[in-house]
Parts: structure tokens; sequence; C-alpha cells
């Protein structure tokens, strides 16, 4: 009796010894890891810039020139910088879609296609540098680090009138400063 | 002279426009946390979740609406790849209104479909917010989001476990027959 007792027991322990490793793959947890406290956080110190009437085919440039935006780190995370921009519409279109200019994607105007450029101060190896519809880099570029917490880059705007436009309509567009974690 | 000042005048009207109109300067100022949120040996077939919290810092309440980005290769994290599918990620609620000097929480869920295709891989993408606003400069903060899976659980969790329970079995049923024969034959 004692045998078959013995047994019993033996095969029960063994069984669960060779199937331990599945049930201890079954159960390996889902680990989510949010760093630390960390928070994004970017501002400016302007967001708009007042054209007022324009021609066509003709440069306006923000003032100052290229230290008119203050853009500061103010979360407590290093930052990469991106900038995009979009058509500029009707404003007085409802639908949106009946006029636009449209954004060039090398700053270059032409008809009924605007350029639009930034340029930070201090960056002259880029100089202007486009903004276009898809999202490019701000800063850094190339070997630069990023920026850290309280660290600020100022830059300005330049727009490039289209060569041919349809006058009297408020044109309306938007820049999107986009910050990421570096 | 004067005649061709003013025709000059007039076609500049006629080719004008305003760009945009009223300047008052605004100190929309918002963030997020955390900056990055990693999820580690997140099975096919099961969902993680986690919460987003946005700070609006500004002495006005502000709409707030969240995205989905899918980053360039370069400014992905090194050896993370596209998140295949948007669909996969549901932030509670997509827009929202923060009060004055006030928090809110997003609610997100990540949930891979239970495919095999899916095991053993390493995405990044990244969830924008961005404060609604008609001005012309305008801020989004993104925060990374790294999903990792774990490789062939499947596979691996099976084969060990089906092994155990047929010798289990074996080595039980083994027993039992012994027991009843001894008994058997002392009656």
């Amino acid at each position: 009796m004692k045998k078959v007792i013995t047994s019993i027991l033996v095969a029960t322990v063994l069984a669960l010894i060779l199937s331990s490793p599945a049930f201890g793959e079954e159960s390996e947890s889902i680990t989510i890891t949010m760093t630390g406290v960390s928070e994004i956080s970017i501002s400016l110190d302007k967001t708009q810039w007042q054209l007022g009437e324009v021609a066509t085919d003709t440069e306006h440039t923000t003032n100052p020139a290229i230290e008119w935006c203050t853009l500061e780190v103010i979360g407590n995370s290093a930052v990469k910088i991106f900038i995009v921009g979009e058509d500029a519409r009707w404003y007085e279109d409802e639908v949106g879609k009946n006029y636009y200019w449209t954004l060039s994607d090398d700053g270059t105007n032409g008809e009924n296609v605007y350029g639009l450029l930034f340029r930070i101060a201090g960056d002259t190896a880029r100089g202007y540098v486009p903004i276009t519809k898809t999202q490019g880099e701000f800063w850094p570029y190339s070997d630069h680090p990023p920026l850290e917490p309280g660290q600020y880059k100022q830059f300005g705007l330049k727009l490039i009138t289209p060569t041919y436009f349809i006058g009297n309509r408020e044109m309306r567009t938007q820049i999107t400063i986009s910050a990421v974690a570096a | 002279m004067i005649r061709h000042i003013k025709l000059a005048g007039l076609i500049a009207a006629l080719l004008t426009i305003l760009l945009p109109s009223v300047t008052l300067a605004e100190d929309l100022i918002f963030s997020v946390s955390p900056s990055e949120i990693s999820i580690d040996n997140l099975p096919p077939g099961d969902a993680a979740e986690f919460e987003l919290t946005i700070y609006n810092k500004d002495e006005i309440a502000h709409n707030f609406t969240l995205t989905i980005f899918q980053p360039p290769e370069e400014e992905r994290r090194e050896g993370k790849t596209e998140f295949p599918e948007d669909s996969w990620i549901s932030l509670s609620p997509q827009e929202l209104e923060v009060a004055a000097n006030a928090e809110a929480e997003i609610t997100a869920m990540v949930a891979i479909p239970r495919d095999q295709e899916w095991t053993g891989k390493d995405w990044e993408t990244w969830l924008g917010v961005a404060a609604a606003s008609s001005d012309l400069l305008t801020v989004k903060l993104y925060v990374r989001l790294l999903v990792s899976t774990p490789s062939a659980v499947e596979t691996r969790s099976n084969a060990p476990l089906v092994a155990g329970i047929i010798v289990g079995i074996v080595l039980l049923g083994y027993g039992g027959y012994y027991y009843f024969r001894r008994k058997a034959k002392s009656e």
C-alpha cells in the first residue's frame, strides 16, 4: 500500500515539475515602464504674426528676422524639436478647400504656391530652412545635441508670397512645432 | 506720375490679402507626462493599459486632441520598428477640455491581435497631444510609446505542459493499475 501511495505521489510531483516551465511561461508578466516622472513641455513666446496686406512675389520676414520667437524647454526632459507647415486657406471660405495656396516643398513660390522658411539665431550652417508639409527637423540637426530643460532657441520666419494669387482674400495657415523626448 | 502711383496702389490693393489678422500674444503652456512609455512582453492576444496626464498651465481652459503618429525610422529608438497598426491603440478620450491650471488623464490601451506573426517584435510609435488653436504657431507634444512582444510564446508554453500531463497520466495510470491488482490478489 505504501508503495502505491509513494508511486502516486512521485507521479504527481513529476508531472508538476515537468509542467512547471509551461506555467512559468504563461504567467510571464507584462512590464509597463513609465520613464520616471518625466514631463515634456516647450513654450513659445509668440504664436501670431501680423502680415497685413501683401503683394504677389514678395518676401516678408519677421521683425526681428531671426530672434523673433523664443522656444524654451520647460519640462524636465531633453527634447528634439520638429516643424511642419500646411497649405494656407481662404479664411472666409467655410469649406476651406475652394481656394488655397499650396505650401511649396523647397521654400520657393509659384502660382498660388507660397514658400515658408525658418531660421534659428546662430545657425549659420543651414541659414533659412524650408518649412514643408512633411515634419522636418528644427533642432537638433547634424551632430548637435538635443535641447535640455531650461535651454532655448530663438528663430524667425520668412514668407514668400505666390507669383499669382486672387486678391482681397484673408488667408490663414498654421505651423506646428512639436517636441519628443530625446 | 501721380497716375502711375495711383495705378500701382490700386493693383497692390487688388492683389493684397491679410495674413493673419489680430495679434495678441497668448501664453499657452501645457505639458504631458510621462514623456516615454515602454511596454515589455505584451503577448499577442493580450492588452495593456496606461494613463497619460495633460497639465494645462494656462489661465483659461483649452481643448486638446490626441493623435497617433508614425515617426520616421531615423527618429525611432535603436532597434525599434514601425508600429504595424494604429487601430491597435485606443485613446480615451481623444478630445477633451482641460480647465485652467488643471490636469486631466487620458486612458490608453494597446491590444495586439493573437497571431504568431506578432511575436518577438520591438515597435515604436508616438502619441501626439495638441491644444486647439487658430494661431499661426502651435505646439504639439509627443509621447514615445515602445512596445515589445515575447518571442514564440505559445510554442514554448504548450510543449512542456502537454508532455508533463502525458507523463503524469501514464504514471498515475500505472499506480492505479498496480494498486487494484494488489488489492484483487489480496482478496
